[in-house]
């Protein structure tokens, strides 16, 4: 016997596997219960359509405005490159498809060229930031961005952890670019050399630990790998 | 503290998202709307409440619903005393099996309206936003047990009203 929570949490997906098996087969074998599931399924077909295609439809000015009067200190270099550089809606898909700790308002000060780019819905490292990925070795720092540490993830991709005044984290090689896995802001009243003295961010240090397969590389397995274009 | 960037570009990436449950929840786009634009103030009025790390969606979700329950509350006894034929009214649009994708969701806005708010929000979490029990029921600070009881009633309700 099925229960009507049980039916729908069957037809819902919400049930562990053992049971969700049997429900299954009680519905299959039960021809008002098969028919039940069919409208119930074309029920929320039919319920759930309109409103995602709302959700697919042009936000109104009113509501962007509501939140871009509060953004409106974000600038971008200049109007052209907007565009292709990271623009405010992007950033929420990078909760849901990386592990981001805290990106401090620095990071994308006017001042600077973004060190983040945002395509497809996954956070790149823009011009500077990837260059210093592409380029520098842990041996020679240079520039703003210093580079910790080199090793590979499971994928065999590899992952570089860097620091700059206002934020570390952690990069991996993906196809020419650069996928950011992690970004994190240093505490409020804390420069980044500060945290590069006190070592890496506890954040940071645990994202590594869950991503780097192996020992981390060498200076010269580190300097081989650049010079093979971190494949 | 979150960078005012990160937290106005989230919260930008989830009002297509917010304004969708807000229509689940509203009877009309109007309010939905006015729904949608407080909830943004208030949540930018909070964010330092918002812990890094957790889900800004699901936060962002409470607060709609618990500002939804007051508007609903206060139009409810205002509606009351001042003009109890308006509902019917709006309950009694009828409207052919529609092309328009306006017709169908007002269609469907229609259907939902007419569910008790505490099978609705059930509804519109787990049918229409696509949430698991557990986290609509942690969202909305029930029981599972609760949440999918009432899951029942709704969805049951609902298929007698749009017979799909």
């Amino acid at each position: 016997m099925v229960s009507d929570e049980q039916f729908f949490a069957w037809l819902d997906g919400e049930l562990e596997p053992a049971e969700a098996a049997r429900v299954a087969a009680e519905v299959g074998a039960n021809a008002e219960l098969t028919l039940r599931a069919e409208q119930h399924r074309a029920l929320q077909r039919q319920l759930k359509a309109p409103f995602d295609r709302l959700a697919q439809a042009a936000i109104p000015d009113r509501l962007r405005e509501a939140v871009e009067a509060d953004a409106n200190v974000v600038e971008f270099p200049s109007p052209k490159t907007a565009r292709t550089w990271l623009t405010l809606p992007q950033w929420g898909a990078m909760a849901a498809t990386l592990a981001v700790g805290i990106v401090t308002g620095t990071m994308l000060s006017p001042r600077q060229t973004s060190p983040v780019i945002v395509a497809g819905g996954k956070m790149y490292a823009g011009a500077a930031l990837g260059g210093a990925l592409d380029t520098q070795l842990a041996s020679a720092p240079g520039g703003d961005v210093r580079i910790g540490l080199t090793f590979r993830d499971p994928s065999h991709a590899i992952c570089r952890t860097f620091t700059d005044a206002t934020a570390s984290g952690l990069a991996c090689r993906q196809g020419k670019q650069w996928q950011l896995r992690g970004l994190f802001g240093a505490p409020e009243g804390q420069s980044g050399h500060y945290r590069m003295a006190a070592g890496m961010d506890p954040n940071l240090a645990a994202l590594v630990g869950s991503t780097m397969t192996g020992e981390p590389l060498d200076a010269a397995q580190e300097k081989a790998a650049r010079d093979s274009g971190w494949r | 503290m979150v960078s005012p960037d990160r937290f106005d570009g989230e919260l930008l990436a989830l009002l297509p998202r917010l304004r969708r449950f807000a229509h689940t929840l509203s009877r009309n786009p109007a309010d939905a709307d006015d729904l949608t634009q407080a909830t943004i103030e208030r949540a930018l009025r909070s964010r330092t409440h918002w812990q890094v790390g957790t889900r800004l969606d699901s936060w962002t979700y409470r607060i709609m619903r618990n500002l939804w329950i007051d508007t609903a509350r206060a139009r409810t006894r205002r509606e009351k005393v001042e003009a109890p034929e308006e509902e019917a009214e709006l309950h009694a649009v009828r409207v052919d099996n529609g092309m328009d994708a306006a017709v169908d969701l007002s269609r469907m806005m229609a259907a939902m309206e007419r569910l008790p708010d505490e099978q609705r929000e059930v509804v519109a979490l787990i049918l229409i936003e696509g949430f698991g029990y557990r986290e609509a029921a942690e969202m909305l600070g029930l029981p599972i047990g609760t949440v999918s009881s009432r899951l029942v009633r709704g969805r049951t309700a609902l298929l007698d009203m749009v017979g799909a």
